[in-house]
């Protein structure tokens, strides 16, 4: 998926001004972020279980190099192949390759953020291969041509009426009602079908097991179970960061995956797959293929500014609990992860001269940190990277201030630093806005100012200054 | 240098040094446990489950309720065996797959389903077993109108059960069929996902698990239109737990 990040502020605006939108992007708090809320007050050591998620996580991203290569290691013990991408393109000509060799003519997916980092079924439609998205949400948007709109609720922001409409639009079966129940048939006959002739599967990983080689998948629907039994050929893909120790650790992750994520005990389906169908089995994959991508993530590890970012669960806690992305929606971010999460990821992966808008896109409230299951102090990142877009302090290519504004926080600090100089300045600037004020505010600012009075009032200045008004009664109080 | 020795030793890099670096011992990680640390667990995991069993059980049939199963209660095999056959004939199935678990045989379950007029099978292969033999097992599980199984285990804490996919027990009878029958008996039921994950961590790292395992709780559904949850989007759009507890052989 080829990033847009530079569109936040236009395509931001457009959503909040779009009714429909707005009504259905509520459920994301209404119905994930209420969820989440009501199944952490239930569990009793919920605290215990993030401050485990966190050194869980904190163990493996510090040993990241040590557990890939068991995971791999014990991959390949299980009869399954491991191929590490080092980007996007590298991830994608190499699937491509296995559904050649593999004479494959339908490939079904199931949900993966990181597919998606690399327009996995769209290039694979374009070689020929017929590429079904299975998740509903995934369905809706590859019908639609559109990306993702949330971490796991991709078509949060379509109403019934659209979802009957593309359904028509693409089948031409009667006319479809626009009733969840009846939709949701629709696609469950559409989709079945696929899943009878698939011959290959692409899924995500939730989780991978360095010490079993095992991946992890939760879904709800039942697609990544379909996805991992009935094609020939089953190819998993998931970003480096995705490895866990301990089969163990699987009980701690998945309480607080699945719990910050629908507000739900446990999924419908907790799918473990140890490679390729067993001789016993009845069924199952004949082949098993784990990818490994970086993609950019070596530069989030290699900052330890930024590396607590790794440890991310993609969950959607942090864009549901947000109230910049509650409103702004998921398409503004302009890349595969939106909301807090997206606005370190996204800028570092695809080059934070152009997302420099993303990490602005935060009241800085903390609400994202305190819905996190695994304690990512995401506001903490989000300054950074505030900071390097203006300073471009790790380099100067990330810097997007314009040298007119540097020049103006470098006057104002000027201005900041000495008694003399910033009462002379609030003096004359004082003196130098006076006309412009009525009933005490400043409504319309002359350049270069005149956009930060475009949605705001500017107070006029006080006549007298604090300091003079306190040394005037001082010496009224003496005498 | 391979791709995945260029691969990993950009990540050590990244974290700062040369090579690979096998992480300290941390009391705290389970990573770390010893084998027979790892065995006498799953041990005491079973020993938890039995002395609390009842206790569980009333938990679990609870738990399930909440996610969407349809529960029933059998004090012995005659009453299981016609709720298995009154959920069949009220679907109006002819066509029923069943796994080879042992529990099925116990209850008779294949005379009650034949005696409602419809057909059952098991889907276990024996001897040589071929890709064809493997297609032709998809075909008839997609066919199916009716999935019975046994269960491996049942966790208390989330109402799920737990099956293993191996011969006798196919990955998609629990799947494919618009109805799923589960029968369920007291001693399967063990308390929590810390349980199952240590009952069965040695059988994960020494590659004794098969394919694969599902933890399925309730229903298929998904909430991705307008976030109404539907049920059935993929998987079963009814599932039903039977728990049987021999009041004859006093469990």
């Amino acid at each position: 998926m080829k990033p847009v990040t530079t569109n936040f502020r236009n395509k931001a605006a457009e959503t909040l001004e779009d009714k429909q939108i707005q009504q259905s992007i509520e459920h994301v708090y209404t119905g994930f972020f209420q969820g989440r809320l009501s199944a952490a007050s239930e569990t009793p050591n919920w605290e215990q279980l993030r401050s485990k998620g966190k050194e869980i996580k904190d163990h493996t991203i510090a040993h990241l190099d040590y557990y890939l290569n068991l995971l791999a290691n014990n991959v390949q013990k299980n009869g399954g192949n491991v191929f590490f991408a080092n980007d996007a393109e590298e991830a994608r000509n190499h699937i491509i390759k296995i559904a050649r060799e593999k004479d494959v003519k339908t490939v079904i997916k199931s949900k993966s953020m990181v597919s998606e980092e690399m327009g996995l079924a769209e290039a694979m439609n374009d070689e020929g291969f017929e590429t079904v998205e299975t998740d509903l949400g995934e369905y809706i948007i590859q019908l639609a041509n559109e990306t993702p709109y949330h971490l796991i609720a991709p078509a949060v922001h379509k109403s019934r009426s659209e979802v009957a409409k593309l359904l028509d639009d693409n089948f031409r079966e009667g006319d479809p009602v626009p009733d969840a129940n009846q939709l949701t048939m629709l696609a469950r006959k559409k989709l079945r079908s696929v899943f009878e002739r698939a011959d290959m599967s692409v899924t995500g990983a939730n989780f991978a097991v360095a010490e079993s080689g095992s991946i992890a998948l939760v879904t709800n629907e039942g697609n990544g179970r379909m996805t991992t039994s009935v094609p020939r050929v089953h190819v998993a893909v998931m970003g480096m960061e995705k490895v866990i120790p301990s089969i163990q650790d699987l009980s701690t992750m998945l309480r607080i995956l699945i719990r910050s994520a629908t507000g739900q005990r446990i999924s419908t389906y907790v799918t473990m797959v140890n490679g390729k169908r067993s001789p016993d089995e009845e069924e199952g994959p004949v082949e098993f293929h784990l990818v490994i991508m970086n993609n950019g993530r070596d530069k989030l590890l290699r900052d330890s500014q930024t590396r607590e970012s790794l440890n991310c669960i993609r969950c959607g806690a942090c864009l549901n609990a947000c109230p910049v992305y509650r409103k702004v929606g998921g398409h503004a971010y302009g890349w595969v992860y939106p909301g807090p999460i997206g606005a370190i990821v996204s800028p570092v992966l695809t080059g934070l001269k152009d997302a420099s808008n993303l990490p602005g896109a935060s009241s800085l409230c903390g609400a994202c940190h305190d819905a996190c299951p695994v304690k990512i102090n995401i506001p903490r990142m989000l300054l950074e990277l505030r900071y390097r877009t203006a300073e471009g302090s790790a380099s100067k290519s990330e810097r997007s201030s314009s040298a007119k504004e540097r020049t103006v926080w470098k006057l104002w600090k000027i201005g900041m630093m000495g008694r003399r100089r910033f009462d002379l300045g609030s003096r004359t600037s004082g003196l130098l806005l006076r006309p412009l004020v009525r009933n005490g505010w400043m409504r319309i600012a002359p350049p270069p100012i005149s956009g930060w009075t475009l949605t705001r009032d500017f107070p006029s200045f006080a006549s007298k200054s604090l300091k003079a008004r306190l040394s005037k009664r001082n010496r009224t109080s003496k005498s | 240098m391979t791709e995945k020795e260029q691969f990993i030793s950009n990540i050590s890099a990244a974290l700062g040094r040369k090579t690979i670096q096998k992480p300290e011992a941390d009391h705290r990680l389970s990573f770390f446990e010893s084998a027979s640390s790892i065995n006498s667990n799953a041990d005491q995991s079973i020993v938890d489950s039995v002395n609390r069993s009842d206790q569980l059980m009333d938990q679990m049939s609870s738990a399930a309720e909440t996610i969407g199963w349809k529960v029933h209660h059998a004090s012995n095999t005659e009453v299981a065996a016609s709720i298995v056959a009154g959920i069949c004939k009220d679907n109006n199935a002819k066509n029923v797959l069943r796994s080879a678990h042992e529990v099925l045989d116990q209850i008779v379950v294949d005379a009650a389903i034949s005696n409602i007029g419809a057909s059952v099978e098991v889907t276990e292969h024996q001897g040589d077993y071929s890709q064809i033999d493997v297609e032709n097992t998809k075909i008839k599980a997609f066919a199916a109108d009716t999935g019975i199984t046994g269960v491996d285990y049942a966790i208390a804490e989330t109402g799920s059960i737990v099956l293993h996919p191996r011969s006798g027990l196919s990955r998609l009878v629990s799947l494919a069929p618009p109805i799923h029958i589960a029968v369920l008996r007291p001693a399967e039921v063990i308390a929590s996902l810390d349980e199952l994950f240590a009952l069965e961590r040695s059988n994960f790292i020494n590659d004794q698990l098969e394919g694969s395992m599902n933890i399925i709780s309730g229903p298929s559904k998904t909430a991705d239109i307008e976030g109404t949850t539907v049920t059935g989007i993929h998987g079963p759009l009814e599932v039903h737990l039977v728990i049987f507890k021999d009041d004859h052989i006093g469990q």
